[in-house]
């Protein structure tokens, strides 16, 4: 459900899952896609730089993916499930704008192919991320 | 917390805002950082400055007063000028405050330190603080004086650091070409009651609402120091490469003895300019490296949005013997990020100056 900020209501999509860190997965067969929430990049403010991971890489759950950083602050980005780094957005090292666009679309981070496709089901479905982001 | 008595208008604009320096003012509004810094770069922005303080010193003993406790010579200047000044602490010459002294009239001087440093500075000149009574409101920008013009039109023509008086909405005003943008611009005091009215006018004239965001990476572009970062306990004048601010031509003042010893001992560290390789901003506190050792610190970073670049202000060892183009390493997070040492400021107008 939106949520009313200063400048806007916060979209959360009802087809994604969510980590209490901010961070979405989308299961695309075995692998997911990873972002930052609408009510993250909000919080952030004007995204200038992300650290991406390497591909290859493998990450536990709620390991370090990578930094988004803002004009105001640095916020570190996490795993939402375990598994091995497939591809980054390339995008994102000249337009890291693009967090703050479209989180949810062309402001994707990476893709990781998921040690348990289970995993995924644990995270937090979107009324229950909503919940978090209103408490 | 203090409040502006514009805060109903930055509500109303959807403005975020933050606690600073005691006070609740705008971080920025829904447009965000970025548009607000590059409207104020290639038009015209306005900012509410309220949470500057205004310590007004006037009578015959105010021009001795300022003289003997702040650190410039106001014989550069007169009345109807604007000058940048430094309150120093004697035990060491480092900066208490840099304030801004509006010469209003002959023996009536509007001092203006940092939000928080109000206190100190009043013990040091006496005076009255003023700063409940009125709002700032800054017009920064190569478009600012099209906007002033179109809403104040007598407030429009006052020169670079000069003072000039002003009537709005049947209320006397101050006006002073200061800033801290390194944009062409005006500041405008005025009583809280009318501020609201002049706030809406800006707006409606062209003027881009940015808020404390954008306000310190414009100070940055242009390599303006600000209190707590570049200037503060243990920095003096003299390291932050500011020795223009000192008077050494008026004799006695707050700090002059320490300043002697430093400038005679030569400074240890000196404040410079860093363009990082890429977009990753430089960020405070950050260790800055010489082929591994040691050189300096970061007191200010970000991304510059005018070169793409993460930038940062820092003081530099003077015995590293760095000069512009130098290379050097800045430690972010663990990892090394490849720098240049840059002579200030990163951006300067087309018109010349800060």
């Amino acid at each position: 459900m939106p949520i009313a900020l200063g400048s806007g209501p916060v979209q959360v999509p009802d087809d994604l899952r969510y980590s209490a860190e901010h961070e979405w997965a989308r299961l695309q067969g075995e692998t997911v896609r990873v972002g930052i929430t609408d009510f993250a990049q909000d919080a952030l403010g004007d995204v200038v730089f992300v650290q991406l991971p390497e591909t290859g890489t493998h990450v536990d759950q709620g390991g370090l993916l990578g930094e988004v950083e803002s004009t105001k602050s640095v916020s570190e980005i996490y795993a939402p499930v375990a598994g091995e780094v497939t591809a980054v957005n390339g995008a994102l090292a000249d337009a890291p704008e693009l967090l703050n666009s479209d989180p949810y679309g062309e402001g994707w981070i990476c893709e990781l192919r998921v040690d348990d496709a289970g995993s995924v089901g644990g995270l937090l479905d979107a009324a229950g991320y909503s919940q978090l982001t209103t408490e | 917390m203090r409040h502006s008595p514009l805060e109903i208008q930055h509500r109303a604009l959807g403005a975020r805002l933050v606690p600073f320096g005691g006070w609740l003012m705008p971080l920025q509004y829904p447009g965000g950082t970025l548009v607000e810094h590059r409207a104020c770069r290639g038009d015209v922005a306005v900012f509410d400055v309220s949470h500057l303080g205004t310590v007004r010193v006037e009578g015959p003993g105010a021009f001795d007063t300022l003289q003997q406790e702040l650190s410039n010579d106001l014989r550069k200047v007169g009345p109807g000028r604007a000058q940048y000044t430094h309150l120093l602490d004697p035990a060491d010459g480092s900066v208490v405050d840099d304030i801004i002294v509006w010469w209003v009239a002959d023996d009536r001087f509007d001092v203006m330190p940092n939000a928080s440093n109000t206190a100190p500075v009043r013990a040091a000149v006496g005076g009255r603080d003023t700063t409940a009574e009125r709002a700032v409101l800054a017009v920064q920008g190569p478009g600012a004086r099209r906007v002033v013009e179109a809403v104040a039109p007598a407030a429009a023509g006052v020169g670079r650091f000069s003072v000039a008086g002003f009537e709005f909405s049947g209320a006397p005003c101050t006006v002073a070409g200061t800033g801290y943008t390194g944009e062409d611009g005006v500041e405008c005091a005025v009583p809280a009651e009318v501020a609201p009215r002049l706030w809406e006018a800006f707006v409606a004239a062209g003027a881009v609402p940015a808020g404390l965001g954008a306000r310190d990476t414009l100070r940055l572009e242009a390599g303006l120091p600000l209190h707590g970062h570049e200037l503060g306990p243990g920095v003096t004048p003299l390291q932050a490469g500011l020795g223009w601010v000192v008077g050494w031509d008026k004799g006695d003042f707050r700090g002059r003895g320490a300043l002697e010893a430093e400038r005679e001992a030569g400074v240890r560290r000196r404040l410079a300019g860093l363009v990082g390789d890429g977009r990753q901003p430089l960020r405070e506190g950050a260790a800055v490296r010489r082929a591994g050792s040691p050189v300096g610190e970061v007191t200010s970073g970000n991304f510059s949005p005018v070169l793409e670049r993460g930038i940062g202000m820092a003081f530099l060892d003077t015995d590293a013997g760095l000069a512009p183009g130098d290379g050097v390493s800045v430690e972010l997070r663990g990892r090394a990020l490849a720098a240049r040492v840059t002579a200030l400021p990163f951006v300067r107008r087309p018109g010349g100056g800060a």
